[in-house]
């Protein structure tokens, strides 16, 4: 893993490209085979029944992917303050999705270090999820 | 999807804005954050079994489901389309929290993939044993009708 230092940040850095093919098993383990969770996570037909092109990628797991993703950039002395995200359009179990990032803010408040990125997947080049986190990093003098 | 003239928003509905919840008892697992960490691949070592800290996103696993009374079901589906989470704390395996929840909009959506839809959001407060914030989540369910009703 990455270690940052807020002094190492510019607005306008880049994360580099994850891709992730999220499948129907993944959404099961997710949330653990004994827990109920919704039918088209894990089934496509029922994905289908509800207006869908197959087995639904569940919100929480992409908030999870992206969570993890700032997180494994910004390093083990970073702390996760918000993620927030929108979900734009439905993913389908099967379909690759590419995480991006970039930096859009650094600032500090009341003696922290805070960054804010803008996170976006994309399925077939198309925003799917788009999100802001913000992350407090270590200064090097702190 | 429905055509729909007018708001299926009653006030019955409107009347569970601001309501809280009993307080619902959560504990964050060892084994689901386990089980989360290995399939997001998650190698950093503050979470690992013996830190007894979970990852952020152990959130996902803590959300409590809510009585009827007080969760507006406006429309027969329901999509997540937009989630918030804000960490105040690290969340620590086996610690009971207390999960505290209420409706804060509903509000219609006319137009996009759904047709008339309804959006409800929700905003849940994660409270330890001290009554101290450690998490708190806001989700929004886009509610609709599917094609077949």
């Amino acid at each position: 893993m990455s270690e940052l230092y807020f002094e190492d940040i510019s607005v306008d850095d880049e994360l580099p490209l994850l891709e992730r093919t999220p499948t129907e098993d993944q959404a099961i383990e997710f949330f653990g085979r004994d827990n109920p969770t919704n039918p088209a996570f894990g089934d496509a037909e029922a994905g289908r029944r509800m207006g869908f092109g197959g087995a639904l990628v569940p919100g929480l797991l992409k908030l999870s992917w992206i969570s993890h993703y700032v997180g494994a950039w910004a390093g083990t002395k970073s702390n996760l303050i918000s993620v927030r995200v929108a979900f734009r359009r439905p993913d389908i179990a099967g379909n690759p999705l590419t995480l991006s990032g970039r930096v859009v803010d650094k600032r500090q408040e009341d003696g922290i270090n805070i960054v804010e990125l803008e996170v976006v997947t994309l399925a077939d080049g198309q925003p799917s999820v788009r999100g802001n986190i913000q992350v407090e990093l270590p200064g090097r003098n702190s | 999807m429905s055509e729909v003239e007018e708001s299926k928003i009653t006030a019955e509905h409107r009347a569970m804005i601001g309501v809280k919840s009993d307080p619902i008892e959560v504990v964050p697992k060892a084994a689901d954050a386990s089980r989360m960490r290995d399939l997001l691949g998650d190698k950093d070592p503050r979470y690992d079994d013996d830190t007894g800290v979970a990852p952020p996103y152990a959130l996902a696993m803590l959300e409590p489901g809510l009585p009827p009374e007080l969760s507006p079901r406006v429309l027969s589906s329901g999509i997540l389309t937009q989630t918030e989470w804000k960490f105040m704390k690290p969340i620590q395996i086996n610690e009971t929290l207390q999960a505290i929840t209420q409706v804060i909009s509903i509000r219609d959506r006319l137009g996009g993939r759904y047709g008339y839809s309804v959006l409800v959001t929700f905003q849940t407060d994660y409270l330890n044993e001290n009554g101290d914030a450690v998490a708190a989540s806001l989700r929004t369910i886009n509610q609709f009708d599917r094609g077949d009703e």
